[in-house]
């Protein structure tokens, strides 16, 4: 093999290895709905890597309030797996309404935390939208 | 252990360096409610160096402890004129003035095909050095708990040389101190980057352990908290600030005994404190005592 194959063939592995990382982190979306009590919802979390779902991995489901990181936080609960893959379902049990940012510990095949943010009131739970530092001075 | 009792005791940790941050103030007779700006300029300043330029942590970890001195010594230059309650509400200024600036922060590189870098008020994720190398939860909670103890045994060290004689002298009475010969400014400015510095390392972990920041996270609670912890464990000793805070976040929070009313009944301890014990649980009558029982019994 000369030396132009070589370098081709390295340029390659390298591309091919940047495409992987390109992917490298899982994403997550999740839909929650009001359980019946006070400040407990049932969430559907979704988690995919690269398009596609994420399998043999362990998920629990805990909250941070955005203020108060450290000190204020919800216990986490053990998400299980649906027949669907990917997905899981864990109930949150909540301190109060309002902006939460829940950690989606993941561990097993894929090791990592994912953090989304929010808002819980009594119909469920959006994404939280925070307006740009400019546009709430608008 | 379980995660949570994990997560728990990394809180402990975590929030031990911002409360000793606060308390090393607090000995030198400042009471700084800003705590928390320091402890969000080392979670930026590591989480962009690791994230964002490649660095690996215990590199960062020491620029970010740079950054946070710098920015505290910044801060007390012009602040450290003012006195007491005046003092206290220009140090809670300066640390919203720099979280509006991590508000306005929007910087982001392309790493490995995604975008990672402060974003403004959408916060900064991707902070995921620990996760990238492989390191596990109990693994950076035993690097955090090194961290502390070797943060303690420096503090222990200096209350007992000349150096903490000097900063408790400073404390007591500056104008007696400075009668003294001591330089009360320099004393002061020191003490302030140390600070500083201690404030920013704990930031920097905080960043790696939750892998996500915003600017809401470095807001007056986590100051007022700092700053309780230490006035509850008590300012005879370094262990006194983490001793507020096994009381608060091991007790009240990990417990779950109070379940949302915790913040009430927090609150209410440290009135009641201030009002029976104003120097904490460990103040300085407490920790003599217990040094020369100590040396009795040896």
């Amino acid at each position: 093999m000369n030396n132009g194959s070589k370098l081709a063939i390295a340029l390659v592995a390298l591309l091919a290895s940047s495409m992987a990382h390109a992917q490298r982190t899982p994403q997550a979306s999740l839909d929650c709905k009001p359980g019946g009590a006070k400040f407990v919802y049932d969430c559907n979390v979704r988690l995919t890597r690269a398009g596609s779902p994420l399998a043999n991995v362990e998920v629990s489901v805990g909250a941070d309030m955005p203020s108060m990181p450290m000190a204020h936080n919800v216990k986490p609960a053990k998400a299980k797996p649906t027949e669907v893959p990917g997905e899981f379902q864990a109930r949150l049990e909540l301190e109060m309404h309002g902006e939460w940012a829940l950690k989606l510990r993941v561990s097993g095949a894929v090791n990592d935390l994912l953090v989304l943010r929010y808002e819980f009131d009594e119909k469920g739970a959006r994404p939280a939208q925070r307006p740009t530092r400019g546009a709430a001075i608008r | 252990m379980d995660d949570y009792a994990l997560g728990v005791l990394t809180n402990i940790a975590l929030f031990s360096f911002i409360a000793l941050s606060a308390y090393l103030l607090l000995i030198a007779g400042e009471m700084s409610f800003g705590q928390q700006a320091l402890f969000g300029v080392g979670a930026y300043a590591a989480g962009m160096l690791t994230a964002m330029f490649d660095w690996p942590l215990p590199l960062a970890l020491v620029a970010a402890m740079l950054a946070g001195a710098a920015a505290q010594w910044l801060i007390a230059l012009p602040t450290l004129r003012l006195r007491g309650l005046v003092f206290a509400m220009a140090t809670l200024a300066a640390a919203e003035m720099l979280r509006i600036g991590f508000e306005l922060l929007q910087w982001q590189r392309t790493v490995e095909g995604e975008p990672v870098g402060p974003d403004g008020t959408q916060g900064f994720r991707g902070i995921r050095w620990v996760f990238e190398s492989g390191v596990e939860p109990a693994m950076f909670l035993a690097l955090i708990a090194l961290l502390l103890a070797a943060t303690v045994v420096l503090f222990v060290w200096v209350e007992r040389s000349k150096l903490g004689a000097t900063l408790r002298a400073v404390g007591a009475d500056d104008e007696l101190a400075a009668s003294l010969g001591i330089d009360v400014l320099r004393v002061k400015l020191g003490v302030a980057a140390a600070a500083g510095a201690l404030a920013a390392l704990g930031g920097a972990l905080y960043a790696h352990h939750n892998t996500y920041i915003e600017p809401r996270n470095f807001d007056i609670m986590l100051g007022v908290h700092s700053l309780a912890y230490a006035l509850i464990g008590g300012l005879g000793t370094a262990f006194g600030p983490i001793l507020g805070v096994l009381l608060d976040i091991g007790l009240l929070e990990g417990s779950r005994v109070f379940s949302g009313y915790r913040m009430i009944v927090f609150g209410g301890l440290v009135a009641l404190l201030l009002i029976v014990r104003p120097r904490g649980l460990l103040d300085e009558r407490v920790v003599h005592a217990l040094r020369r029982r100590t040396l009795k019994s040896s």
